[in-house]
């Protein structure tokens, strides 16, 4: 019988296909016994191995931003599958009962699973569901007929949690799409099913207790609706939105040769933010203005060492060429101690890594690290336009201190006789809501301006963006944020600095009308998503949109400002 | 066989992190190895073990290692101690 869930669209686009429920953290497996216990064990090893290559593949296809946090996850995995207890305990469980692999593997999971729930850590506590994941990865591993991939195309999995490094296989796998019972838009899975075009719907727990194994599903993940047992009309709709889903494809390619231009007329700059050589190359070919944030920190996560100078400077360098003589806006590091790194830069233990030694203050503590990366970004300016972003900047203090430092390196540079740039522009990321209050006691320090709103959010709202059970108090759809991003961005427009936002803001679509109302004339964003901006834009009408500035000013709450947003669309 | 006193002095104590990089280090000898708290003993070659230990910030654990390259093994897990597991040192 027809029956319609709803969750939250989390990656947009339509699917139709049969559901494939999996269960959370039940190992469905009986008491059993076999005869060839040698034949058994080798069945057991066969399965690790299968899955520790699983492991390397899904290692060598992380890219980008999610390499250090799925990467992480993974590393842990890669122990638990050769951590000598569980190995062994599942060893002696099959030699010395008897037991199919199967039932080792559920017993084992069993005894782990009663010690860490008593553990007094929640942290560690929640360490099961890694090890539920593992000897998930096994079970499965050990159901598997040699050289078959995992039976799932075309269809839709029905799951309650989905990791990252899962999706990348799913997708390979040709699974249609997914559904989660929990989950968030703004997890990484959901930030990394936008950018494989997997359609996503999380916040659906219905969907495991109504749907089963075989049932036809018809998913949207742009609204959120399941429908199990689709009927005529559903199926219309599917095929209606897969065509209009395939058309928004078709017309947001054509948008790669065109101009960010409002309906009335007025060109509006969108930048890239960038990490990785392929970011890079995809920003140039998408007609960016050039790179609005490039972020240091994977020369300095990935390594053991400290990045000399020419190591920095070739990196910078190489960047710059990649943008042929548009500009790229360097970003100075930005570690602190939540991002741990292994070349011991961060300072201190810190209680509250969020409040403490991180970005700037950082680089002004250490200042041989800063004045070496300060000179490896001046230096890379003598082969094209480079600026230099300044991150966590919460007083004047700093700037000026940045700035006579800058100063210094680029007398330095030219009394040496390095062919630099005449101008190395200097800017603040306003991302700590002191800096966006004190801006006039300082702006005139800066040479543009780059707004980082997920920090400014976080910091304004007192709201930890990735604790998903603060559920969606996380937003930029706030009366705080909006008359801040405003005193900002005025102020900056009539001073003449350019300013830029260059957080997951930027990024959506939903909020362009809010942004060009508000006066901002630049974005910056990853290039997944740079073309649905452009066309977002390309639909706005400036005029209009000032001229409701005032109204929106005046919201009080959510409410009012989602129905102002309604209203401009 | 060669025991020794550690203290936990990271931020976060022995937790999934810090685990995984005992367990990597040790990884390279051919000892055995156990780290003792709170009157349990767990492998330190496990990364389950080392998790299950629940060893947060400031706890002393008594390291014991046993092998013919254990010096060479309790030099370099002291080590890592006090690097504070390369973590938020």
């Amino acid at each position: 019988m027809r029956l319609g869930l709803s969750g939250h669209g989390a990656s947009r686009g339509s699917a139709l296909g049969c559901a494939r429920v999996r269960l959370p953290h039940v190992l469905e497996v009986t008491e059993q016994h076999v005869d060839d216990v040698d034949a058994e064990l080798d069945r057991l090893h066969a399965a690790i191995h299968v899955v520790r290559g699983e492991m390397r593949a899904l290692r060598k296809r992380l890219h980008g931003a999610l390499t250090q946090d799925v990467g992480e996850f993974l590393d842990l995995h890669a122990l638990l599958l050769d951590d000598p207890e569980l190995l062994q305990g599942l060893d002696t469980l099959i030699r010395s009962e008897r037991y199919s692999a199967d039932y080792a593997l559920r017993l084992q999971r069993d005894r782990i699973a009663a010690i860490f729930t008593g553990m007094d850590d929640a942290y560690l506590r929640s360490r099961i569901d890694d090890i539920d994941q593992v000897i998930g990865r096994l079970h499965a591993a050990l159901h598997r007929r040699e050289g078959e991939v995992q039976g799932v195309a075309g269809e839709i999995l029905v799951t309650d949690s989905i990791a990252p490094t899962e999706l990348l296989q799913l997708q390979s796998q040709g699974v249609m799409a997914v559904v989660t019972a929990g989950g968030s838009a703004l997890s990484h899975s959901a930030i990394l099913a936008r950018s494989l075009h997997l359609p996503l719907v999380v916040g659906a727990p219905q969907a495991l207790l109504m749907v089963n194994d075989g049932d036809v599903l018809v998913v949207d993940g742009g609204t959120g609706l399941v429908v199990r047992e689709p009927d005529a009309s559903d199926l219309r709709a599917h095929r209606t939105r897969t065509r209009e889903y395939a058309r928004e494809r078709r017309q947001l390619n054509r948008l790669r040769r065109e101009p960010s231009r409002t309906v009335d007329g007025v060109d509006i700059k969108l930048w890239a933010n960038a990490e990785s050589r392929e970011d890079v190359a995809e920003a140039h070919a998408l007609g960016a203005a050039g790179i609005g944030l490039y972020r240091t920190e994977f020369l300095f996560l990935n390594s053991t060492v400290l990045p000399d100078e020419e190591a920095q400077f070739r990196a910078y360098r190489d960047l710059v060429l990649g943008m042929t003589g548009r500009t790229v806006t360097i970003r100075s590091l930005d570690v602190g101690a939540d991002k741990a790194d292994r070349t011991g830069l961060a300072l201190v233990d810190e209680p509250n890594p969020a409040l403490g030694v991180r970005g700037v203050r950082l680089s002004l503590l250490r200042e041989g690290l800063f004045e070496t990366q300060l000179r490896a970004m001046v230096r890379a300016s003598g082969y094209g336009p480079v600026r230099i972003l300044v991150p966590m900047v919460c007083c004047r203090e700093e700037m000026v201190a940045a700035r006579a430092l800058l100063k210094r390196v680029i007398a330095d540079l030219r009394r040496e006789g390095h062919e630099i740039a005449e101008q190395v522009p200097l800017g603040a990321m306003i991302e700590v809501p002191s800096a966006a209050i004190a801006l006039p006691g300082f702006i005139g320090l800066t040479d543009f301006l780059s707004i980082g709103t997920n920090d400014l959010v976080q910091y304004l709202l007192a709201v930890d963006r990735t604790n998903e059970s603060l559920g969606d108090l996380y937003t930029p759809l706030h009366p705080a944020v909006v008359r801040l991003l405003h005193s900002v961005i005025s102020l900056a427009n009539k001073r003449g600095k350019p300013i830029a936002v260059c957080g997951e803001m930027a990024a959506d679509p939903m909020f362009v009308p809010i942004l060009l109302a508000l006066g901002l004339g630049e974005f910056s964003m990853h290039p997944a998503t740079l073309l649905e901006v452009r066309r977002a834009i390309r639909g706005c009408e400036l005029g209009s949109l000032r001229a409701r500035l005032p109204a929106m000013l005046r919201a009080r709450d959510r409410a009012a400002l989602t129905s102002w947003l309604n209203a401009s669309s | 066989m060669i025991e020794r006193e550690l203290t936990v002095s990271n931020r976060l104590g022995l937790h999934a992190r810090a685990s995984a990089r005992l367990v990597q280090v040790l990884s390279g000898f051919r000892c055995s190895a156990t780290l003792a708290a709170k009157g349990r003993e767990v492998n330190a070659k496990s990364i389950m073990g080392v998790m299950l230990l629940a060893a947060g910030p400031g706890t002393t654990v008594l390291m014991r290692v046993d092998g013919e390259d254990e010096a060479a093994a309790m030099t370099a897990v002291a080590e890592l101690f006090e690097r504070k597991f390369d973590e938020d040192a």
